[in-house]
């Protein structure tokens, strides 16, 4: 029952997971440590390329709760393909350079790779339906 | 069914209960005129959660925390139990991580400090690892 794809979305997932670690650490060094133990009931914005990962994080996130239910589906009723793996690709190197083109701020790009890790995702859910 | 989907089971229970714990206090607070708005800042004057006592509003950061954590521990979950790769360290992980999450809240609610900060170390630590332990 395990799919390629099923790794696929792991390595995903490590990565988001690695993404939010990055940012925690960014907030160590950038943001006083009192503020980052307190309970952060006053509201602080990042700045700069923290700012840029903390945003890139979310949409990381979203992008991962929208992706994992066609990949499990697909997994869990053996409708693995040579299409949904490319498309399960696809979606993984988009997201993966979707990273630094948000942090180092590469305008065109940075649409341009979330574009395909959509479209990706979506032909997954058709695969899968 | 898995352990690991018996936690999972349960920290969808608790992402219930952490909501209830939250929309009480908030609709007690803001009354329901409000929260049962559209929610438009410039007729509310300015967002609903900045609105919130400071209590309330940490109890949302930490429904809203929980959810991103179980996006990551769902995913491992299911992984780890569609594989067939359940062991007794993964099971331990998703116990450890719904042990944390829950004692996340008060930690939040009364501001515990560093404590706040250890706990949602220890969920996210024991999350990464079910990952990595079903990749290898």
């Amino acid at each position: 029952m395990f799919s390629d794809e099923l790794s696929i979305l792991l390595v995903y997932g490590l990565i988001t997971g690695l993404l939010l670690g990055a940012k925690v650490t960014g907030m160590l060094v950038t943001v006083d440590m009192g503020y980052l133990l307190s309970s952060r009931d006053e509201n602080r914005t990042l700045e700069g390329m923290l700012g840029r990962a903390d945003r890139a994080l979310n949409n990381s996130i979203t992008a991962l709760a929208l992706i994992a239910p066609p990949i499990l589906v697909i997994a869990l009723r053996d409708q693995s393909s040579a299409n949904s793996l490319l498309a399960a690709q696809v979606f993984l190197a988009a997201r993966v350079i979707y990273i630094p083109a948000y942090v180092f701020g590469i305008q065109g790009l940075r649409t341009l790779v979330w574009t395909a890790g959509f479209f990706a995702t979506l032909i997954l859910y058709f695969l899968a339906l | 069914m898995t352990p690991e989907l018996t936690v999972l089971a349960l920290a969808g229970l608790l992402q219930a209960v952490q909501f209830v714990l939250m929309s009480v206090p908030a609709n007690l607070e803001l009354g329901v005129g409000k929260t049962l708005s559209p929610r438009d800042r410039e007729r509310l004057g300015g967002a609903l959660e900045d609105q919130l006592s400071a209590k309330t509003a940490r109890l949302l950061r930490a429904l809203n925390n929980h959810f991103e954590a179980l996006i990551l521990f769902t995913l491992a979950v299911v992984v780890v139990s569609l594989s067939g790769q359940s062991t007794a360290l993964t099971a331990a992980c998703a116990w450890i991580y719904l042990a944390a999450r829950i004692a996340y809240i008060p930690a939040y609610y009364f501001g515990l400090s560093p404590w706040r900060s250890l706990i949602w170390m220890v969920g996210f630590s024991a999350t990464i690892l079910m990952i990595v332990a079903s990749l290898l």
